[in-house]
Order: structure tokens, then C-alpha cells, then sequence
């Protein structure tokens, strides 16, 4: 895995939630699952998109700041939100087409950008098991756009789930997604994690930027998907956090770096 | 009429063994009291609805459960010891899955009187495949393709609010998850509240009411009802603290001797908890600095 390039004053999952934060525009209305996506939303909300509004899964619309939430829904989430609903509200907000971005974890992505949260090996009798789906198939579904943040490795990114909870582009043929039944032009768009960021051409997963500025080499990139990925036409190095962004990171986001190493206690994203 | 009594009484007379029981709160305020409270009465063979298994990953732990419909499993047996003891006793929930927006469409569905609710989600998901209450169809007016999903009718639903009077007018403010849905979806509906109220204040702020009393069976006054979940205007959660505790086998099986069989009530409970966790466990739980809203103002 990468290695943190000392030198270099931050780390890969410092690399990988600035990149992710810096999908966010101000004054959009993006759906955030907890943990890393989480952390990035609000570094972007500290920081370059002060405006945004964050709709929560349990109910929460706001605008305003909250505390780091440690789990999906807390009281500091709650506190002087701008609406406080149920998760169908939120979702009908999704579905009927007021959602720019969903923002998500995932157990494992796959060459056409199907995320597998369910299980490895037979449904019914798993290699693997994840919790399921959650929110993540209403995001994936409904949301103009989907930014997947997870941390790689060969594992994780194989070339074809076993198991579809969230479709993704399917088996990559063009319109696959409006075939059967899905809304036009939703799906994922990106895919940032500690050692690149993927974007998608022709419905394909491809290697838009590496993390050069922490080490990591296309071959180590390489090494941990689990086919032979294309390189985008307008491949390069990945653009390093700024000093500012590091600091509102580390001072403003996340000052007890309770999620830093993204090894929050029980979290999703460290389970393997 | 009022109807209020014992949690031990509300759980005896309402939820039975085999019933599909309805959980309600998806983090906020659980009814953690009466899930205690089910479990020391060895009800089982329940199939569970809920949005997010955490409280009730004791139900799971302790074999009361064999069916799960539900769209997150929270844990896995690598990281708490209730899934490996449902394994090893041969107890493991069969799950049925949804994604949360399709628990929610099911409720809803069942709230409804009606058989399904199309959508635009799960669609092109695996869960088609293992879970026959989801569907795709025609949709009759555009020819296009919808999800459907199947009511969902609970026999019983428990939900803790923050208040409620004694005829079951019950009051729930903060995140509601798939609560609204859930709850009057159900057939028989037990409420278990922080505190019981005089009717004029439900009255004077009927907005906030959840579901009206004549569509509840039983009433039950438990402060400290969700802990170790947090509740909007109550109380902080302490959700890693339980999860860390249910982690390994010894925190889960002293947890359920000490806490759950070796108390009669969520008062001993509670006194057990501070007895373990310290004098000052509950008090930093409680809400630091209270907010107050304008007063709604009723009346003609």
C-alpha cells in the first residue's frame, strides 16, 4: 500500500478527501453518506463551498456547520438544521431531481463503476459480508451525479463485482442505465481514493490522476485493481492539497483526527 | 382511555412470539427499554423491520430473530460478537434486503392500504434477485420501467418518543428515519415515551404528533428509553461505547448477564449502567446547552 511520502507534510487519505472535496461546488445540494465522504463535505464546507446544502439519510436538510458526525445521524447533525424530516422526504427530494451529487463509500468498485456493499463470494453463503446497501442504491440511483470515495486496493477494485447493490454503468454498454428503468443521465461520475482519481470514459472506470505528490507510482496503481485499467486521454499527476486546505483539514474538520487515518472505530471504511 | 402500564405488561400483551415487529428510530431514539425488555421475556421467532440494526443487534445476538427485512446489517461477525453467537447457535437471521428509500416505500405502501410503491431506485440491483417483495414493472401511463415495492405490515411496532399522553397521542421531534412510516404502518402499536404528558400539551402542538391514540395499544413511561442512543431534546448517545462493549464475546455475554437477564426492569438498568460506567456517565450524556424554539401558537 502507499507509501505517506514524509516529506511531503500530508498523507494519502489527506490527498484523497481534499480531491474529493474539491468535487463539491458551492450552492449545490449534495447527499452525504458518513465517514470519509462525510469528511470531505465538510472540508468543503469550511472551505470553498460554504454554501452547499447537505441532506443526511435519517432526515436532516442544512446549510449551516455541524460537528463531525461520528455516526449517520447525532444531535449535533440535528441541532439547527434547516429541516428535519424522514429519509423517505430526502430521498423524494433525490428522486424527483433536486440532488447535484452523492457522495459514498463503498465495499468494492468494479470496472463499470458498480459498487458491491452486500456480499463476496454466494449470497447466501458469503466469503464476505457487508452491513448492505443503506442509502448507498437510493444515491446511486437518483443523484444527477455519484462521487465514490475508497480506499484501494486489488480487492476492492475488482473487474467484476460479485454482487450489484448499487448499479454502477452495468456491463458498460450505452444505455444501460435508462434500459432498465434508471433515471437519464445519473451514475457515477468519479472514483477518488488514497492513490488516484478514476473518472469515467465511455461508461468505463479509467485513471485520470495519481497521487504523485505522496509517492505513488501507475504501477502501484496497477497493482491494486483487479484488471487491466486504460489511462484517461488527459492523464497527469494529481493536484496536491494547498497549505489552506490542510489546515482548515486538520484544525477546522477534523482537530481530534478522529477520522484522519479513516480509522474511526467501527467505521465502514476500515472493515475489510 | 388510558393506556398506560408497565413495560413489562405492554411487551406481554402486545408482541408475540412470531410476529413481524417493527423497531422504529434508525439510530435516533431506539426503544432500547423495550427491546431489553423482549429479550428478557424470551420472545422469539420474530422477523425484524427496521433502517439500521444497532440496539436491536441484541434481539439478533440472542436468537430471537429469523428474519431480518431491513437495508443495513450494521455488523458482521469479524466486528461484533452478536452476529458469531447467531452463527454458532444456528440463529442467524435470514435477511431480506432493501435499500433504506425501499424500507421506507414499503412502510409506506403498508401505512397506505396499498399493495406496492413504484420507484426509481433498485432498479438494476442484485437485491431483485434474492428478495421477491422488489420487483420491476411497466409503468401503465409512459411505458416505462419502474421498481416496485411490496407493503410491508408489520404485526406489531414499537416506537420511543419524547412525549406522549395516556391515551398514546405520541410526540416525536429531531430526524425521523423511517419512524412516521413505520410506526403507522403497524398493526398493533406499542409507544414508549420519556415522559407522559397532560393531554392539552399534546393539544396545544398537534403538528408534532406521530401517531393519534386511537391507533395505539399501550403506553410506557421510561425515562432514559433509548440509551444508549441519543434523543433530540434529551440526551447524547453513546452508540460506540455499546458496539465496543458487544465487540467480543466476554463484553457481550457479561453485557447481557449483568444488564439485560440480571436486572427486572430498564430502572435496574440504568443503575447497573451508572454501577459500571460511573457516578457521572448519565449526567455528561445530557444536553449541554439546550436550545429553545418560539412557542407555536394555536387557537381562534
Amino acid at each position: 500500500m502507499t507509501q505517506d511520502k514524509k516529506d511531503a507534510g500530508y498523507s494519502a487519505t489527506d490527498q484523497m478527501i481534499v480531491s474529493a472535496a474539491r468535487q463539491i461546488k458551492d450552492n449545490e445540494v449534495v447527499y452525504v453518506g458518513v465517514g470519509l465522504p462525510m469528511l470531505a463535505t465538510m472540508l468543503a464546507k469550511n472551505f470553498h463551498a460554504p454554501n452547499c446544502t447537505v441532506v443526511i439519510q435519517n432526515g436532516t436538510v442544512r446549510k449551516s456547520l455541524f460537528p463531525l458526525p461520528a455516526g449517520t445521524d447525532t444531535l449535533g447533525v440535528q441541532t439547527m438544521s434547516d429541516l428535519l424530516t424522514s429519509l423517505f422526504y430526502v430521498n423524494c427530494l433525490g428522486q424527483a431531481g433536486y440532488i447535484n451529487t452523492g457522495f459514498l463509500g463503498a465495499g468494492q468498485v468494479d470496472r463499470y463503476g458498480n459498487i458491491n456493499d452486500t456480499v463476496v463470494g454466494d449470497y447466501r453463503n458469503p466469503v464476505h459480508r457487508w452491513p448492505g446497501s443503506g442509502g448507498a442504491n437510493d444515491v446511486m440511483s437518483i443523484c444527477k451525479q455519484t462521487i465514490i470515495i475508497v480506499r484501494q486496493s486489488k480487492r476492492r477494485f475488482p473487474e467484476k463485482v460479485d454482487f450489484i447493490t448499487c448499479p454502477g454503468y452495468l456491463d458498460g454498454k450505452p444505455g444501460q442505465r435508462e434500459e432498465i428503468g434508471l433515471i437519464p443521465n445519473t451514475g457515477p461520475r468519479a472514483v477518488i481514493t488514497n492513490l488516484g482519481i478514476y473518472v469515467f470514459e465511455d461508461r468505463e472506470v479509467v485513471l485520470k490522476s495519481i497521487h504523485s505528490g505522496v509517492g505513488v507510482t501507475i504501477d502501484q496503481v496497477k497493482a491494486e485493481v483487479g484488471w487491466d485499467i486504460r489511462v484517461a486521454s488527459d492523464f497527469g499527476d494529481t493536484e496536491p492539497p494547498t497549505e489552506e486546505e490542510l489546515r482548515i483539514f486538520r484544525e477546522k474538520v477534523d482537530p481530534e483526527q478522529t477520522w484522519a487515518g479513516g480509522r474511526r472505530l467501527l467505521a465502514r471504511e476500515e472493515e475489510d | 382511555m388510558d393506556k398506560v402500564m408497565t413495560m413489562k405488561e405492554a411487551v406481554s400483551s402486545f408482541v408475540h412470539g412470531g410476529d413481524t415487529l417493527f423497531i422504529s428510530g434508525a439510530q435516533h431514539g431506539e426503544p432500547s427499554a423495550a427491546i431489553h425488555e423482549i429479550i428478557r421475556q424470551r420472545i422469539d421467532h420474530l422477523t425484524l423491520v427496521c433502517a439500521l440494526v444497532t440496539t436491536s443487534s441484541l434481539l439478533i445476538g440472542e436468537g430471537a430473530i429469523d428474519k431480518m427485512i431491513t437495508g443495513y446489517s450494521q455488523q458482521n461477525d469479524k466486528r461484533s460478537y452478536t452476529i458469531a453467537k447467531a452463527k454458532a447457535t444456528n440463529k442467524l437471521p435470514v435477511y431480506e434486503e432493501y435499500s433504506h428509500f425501499g424500507i421506507s416505500l414499503g412502510l409506506l405502501a403498508g401505512q397506505m392500504g396499498i399493495p406496492f410503491m413504484p420507484t426509481k431506485c433498485l432498479l438494476g440491483s442484485d437485491m431483485l434477485k434474492y428478495n421477491e417483495n422488489i420487483k420491476s414493472m411497466e409503468c401503465p401511463f409512459t411505458g416505462d420501467k419502474v421498481g416496485i415495492v411490496r407493503a410491508i405490515v408489520p404485526d406489531v411496532g414499537i416506537i420511543h418518543v419524547q412525549r406522549a399522553d395516556a391515551e398514546g397521542n405520541a410526540q416525536k421531534w429531531g430526524s425521523l428515519g423511517v419512524d412516521q412510516e413505520g410506526i403507522n404502518a403497524s398493526r398493533t402499536v406499542v409507544v414508549t415515551t420519556e415522559k407522559i404528558v397532560d393531554s392539552d400539551i399534546i393539544r396545544r402542538d398537534p403538528n408534532r404528533t406521530i401517531i393519534p391514540g386511537f391507533r395505539v395499544s399501550a403506553v410506557v413511561e421510561q425515562p432514559w428509553g433509548a440509551h444508549p442512543m441519543h434523543l433530540a431534546g434529551y440526551y447524547n448517545g453513546d452508540m460506540f461505547g455499546l458496539m465496543t462493549e458487544l465487540r467480543e464475546k466476554d463484553g457481550y455475554e457479561a453485557y447481557m448477564e449483568k444488564l439485560v437477564y440480571g436486572v427486572s426492569d430498564w430502572n435496574e438498568y440504568l443503575s447497573g449502567r451508572k454501577a459500571i460506567k460511573g457516578e457521572d456517565y448519565f449526567n455528561n450524556l445530557l444536553i449541554q446547552e439546550p436550545l429553545m424554539s418560539e412557542p407555536v401558537i394555536s387557537g381562534y
